[in-house]
């Protein structure tokens, strides 16, 4: 707003006519009639910010190089979807994020370009009947009656035997303190604290299923796991002999890609060992990751 | 040698309150010759070194969880005790699929009904502990079980079973109206809500809920069984059960069996999988014998019984004090999470698979994690020193006697007149 002339004694007198108690003395006025004393003009949006026209935009976790060149998240949660939506031929672009900035309180979840003016936010576990929407691919649940049964193979005991390998394995850590907590903060005590509580909350997860954490037990489970995955495979390209990955394929490569990824710096990897024994699982991720 | 089984005890009609027990029992009932085992209801999972229940005791052996006795049976028998011997691949990671996919959604079920639901848990389950723990534990254990199975299943939204979680909402909105309105407590209107009102609002809410977890639930297993008839896996051509089925009884014939004050998982199971009900009946009779199972023939061995129960022994004076300070150390803030810390020490230094590097790791971990806490423990009791000194160096704190006392006074004037009901209906009745 530009600073207001000195034009307006007349009507100052006028007020103050009327009623003394509410005038604002002259001098204040005055003063405050200099202000602002200049406007400046809104700031743009940050570069990394700025909506690209039209793409879909999915919020993971991931670095600024990942984002930009669309590598696979290192979440599995995160990279389940990823993959997913590659598979089933959606356009999207990735962007880091963390779980603060998610509705549901997790990552991942996606900014659908279309329809530009409800743009509202899609939480991970309406993904699948969005890209549904989209692209008409099947809904494979449906399929077939073993999806769920051997999906729960996946959200358990692969699961737990991950969560134990990457935060409570203590020269694991290193790997976790490095993709999560880092790029938060440089501040050595608070990157102390997140440690401590990343740690604490997979402990408490753990906790919930059995009265103490036997590692042994959790990466046999996970070994038997494997073994059952790569049986359900056999010989086929994809999992329930489907000529395209779809998303059985995109969950079981979330962890198998991370598992056998040796750029995350694994110390030790048991469970990599462990999956090895399985050429045609470590063939599926390696078929899979030529999406990327 | 005898093997023993050390199980939760008998409820419901069933030889045991626990899932997992229920298929350890079953499957030893399948596998084991007659008279090499013993079933012992001792109810506490401190018999055990490795603090579980169900346990096999093989004289100093102890070995606990489902898999575990089941590998322990094959591998001590040298491959004689062993159910799945004749599968083939194919069936075999059906097997390690569905007893996954049956543990992990069949274990939420349960704890909806037989604990989140308080109607159930308070007038079947809670009774049903009372009469086959010992004291102390009768007070102990329940209320530890009932709080793990409210926190697995947190996040499946449907703590609005659970009556307490209600009540305690509805005080935090209530107290939240006082605090932000600065209206004198007894002024607020209270809302009295019913049992059967705040279940009639409820119920619907989650009826949809429950429909969609227990149509998961049954229908792959239903369509499983349509195809094999007899057993969801048979292991040979005589239909005989293999340790798949053995899971599925125990998760199945707990859904099934109780009779509770809210039936609605036993409803949804015979109406969406009445194959799968008939299927249960018939294993159930076959495994636990044609009788129910009451709690006096696990602590009376001398009433015939299908099953080879034994009389637990009397409990110790020292394990009711272990058990005792036990739990005064688990609810003491610190020392919990130093015997967290330990319980995984412990169980990895009893574990001779581990290789002497593994250990060494694992152990060092625990012994960090340790220090860690004296170290928060440090810091919290110099931050308060710190905090203590600072405000007697301002003068915020004084310790002449004397000045403490005059604030007291002046302060317990202020709570009479903010507080205290009578004054307030005076301050109205003035009008």
């Amino acid at each position: 707003m530009p600073p207001k002339g000195p034009d307006s004694p007349p009507e100052e007198s006028k007020e103050s006519n009327s009623s003394s108690f509410f005038t604002v003395p002259a001098p204040i006025k005055r003063l405050f009639d200099k202000f602002p004393l200049t406007t400046y003009p809104a700031n743009e949006i940050p570069q990394r910010l700025r909506p690209h026209d039209n793409v879909n935009r999915l919020y993971v976790f991931t670095d600024a190089s990942g984002a930009r060149h669309g590598r696979p998240s290192f979440n599995p949660q995160c990279l389940k979807w990823q993959a997913y939506l590659k598979f089933v031929g959606i356009d999207f672009e990735i962007t880091s994020s963390n779980n603060h900035a998610s509705p549901t309180g997790s990552l991942p979840f996606l900014l659908p370009s279309l329809p530009t003016n409800a743009s509202s936010p899609i939480p991970s576990h309406k993904l699948q009947k969005w890209a549904i929407e989209q692209v008409h691919c099947e809904e494979e649940q449906q399929l077939n009656l073993r999806f769920e049964v051997y999906a729960s193979l996946l959200d358990n005991r692969i699961r737990s035997a991950w969560l134990y390998m990457l935060y409570l394995d203590s020269e694991n850590f290193d790997v976790a303190r490095r993709l999560y907590v880092n790029p938060t903060t440089s501040n050595s005590v608070v990157r102390a604290a997140l440690s401590h509580q990343l740690q604490q909350a997979a402990r408490d997860e753990l906790l919930k299923t059995s009265r103490y954490i036997d590692a042994a037990d959790l990466e046999g489970d996970a070994g038997g796991a494997f073994e059952a995955l790569s049986t359900l495979l056999g010989e086929d390209e994809h999992f329930f002999g489907r000529p395209n990955p779809g998303l059985f394929d995109a969950s079981v490569f979330a962890y198998t890609q991370l598992i056998l990824d040796d750029t995350l710096g694994w110390k030790r990897n048991r469970l990599g060992q462990l999956l090895r024994e399985h050429p045609n699982l470590v063939q599926h991720r390696e078929r899979l990751l030529k999406f990327f | 040698m005898v093997l023993q089984l050390h199980v939760w005890g008998p409820a419901f009609s069933l030889p045991s309150i626990d899932a997992q027990c229920l298929a350890a029992i079953a499957y030893c009932s399948e596998v084991l010759p007659k008279d090499s085992w013993e079933l012992i209801a001792s109810s506490d999972p401190s018999v055990s070194p490795t603090g579980e229940l169900p346990a096999l005791q093989n004289g100093s052996v102890w070995v606990s969880r489902f898999r575990n006795i089941v590998d322990y049976l094959r591998q001590y028998s040298e491959g004689a005790w062993n159910l799945d011997q004749n599968l083939d691949d194919v069936q075999k990671a059906d097997s390690v699929a569905f007893s996954s996919f049956i543990e992990s959604r069949g274990q939420s079920l349960i704890d909806l009904s037989l604990y989140v639901t308080s109607q159930n848990y308070y007038t079947n389950t809670s009774p049903a502990y009372g009469s086959l723990l010992q004291w102390p534990n009768q007070w102990i254990l329940p209320p530890k079980l009932h709080g793990a199975a409210k926190t697995r299943t947190e996040h499946l939204g449907l703590s609005s079973l659970d009556l307490q979680a209600m009540e305690d909402q509805r005080k935090r909105e209530h107290s939240a109206a006082v605090a932000s309105g600065q209206i004198p407590s007894n002024l607020i209107q209270q809302p009295r809500d019913t049992v059967s009102k705040l279940l009639g609002r409820t119920a619907q809410a989650n009826q949809f809920r429950l429909e969609a977890l227990t149509a998961d639930f049954f229908e792959p297993l239903e369509a499983m069984l349509a195809r094999s008839k007899t057993c969801l896996l048979p292991a040979d051509d005589n239909n005989n059960p293999s340790s798949l089925d053995c899971v599925a009884l125990g998760y199945l014939s707990l859904a099934l069996v109780p009779e509770l004050a809210f039936p609605w998982l036993r409803d949804a199971m015979r109406a969406k999988a009445p194959l799968l009900a008939a299927y249960t009946e018939r294993m159930r009779s076959r495994c636990f014998g044609e009788a129910a199972v009451d709690t006096k023939h696990a602590f009376q061995p001398t009433v015939p019984a299908a099953l080879p129960w034994r009389t637990p022994e009397r409990i110790s004076v020292a394990a009711v004090g272990t058990t005792l300070l036990g739990t005064l150390a688990d609810n003491t803030p610190f020392l919990r999470e130093v015997r967290q810390n330990r319980r995984l020490k412990q169980a990895v230094e009893a574990d001779s698979a581990f290789s002497s590097v593994e250990k060494q790791v694992l152990s060092s971990y625990a012994d960090s994690s340790n220090k860690d806490m004296l170290l928060s423990i440090a810091t919290a009791v110099a931050g308060t020193a710190a905090l203590v000194g600072y405000m007697v160096h301002v003068g915020l704190l004084s310790f002449s006697t004397g000045g403490i006392e005059e604030d007291e006074e002046f302060q317990e004037g202020v709570g009479v007149v903010q507080l205290d009901p009578g004054s307030a209906a005076d301050f109205l009745g003035a009008f």
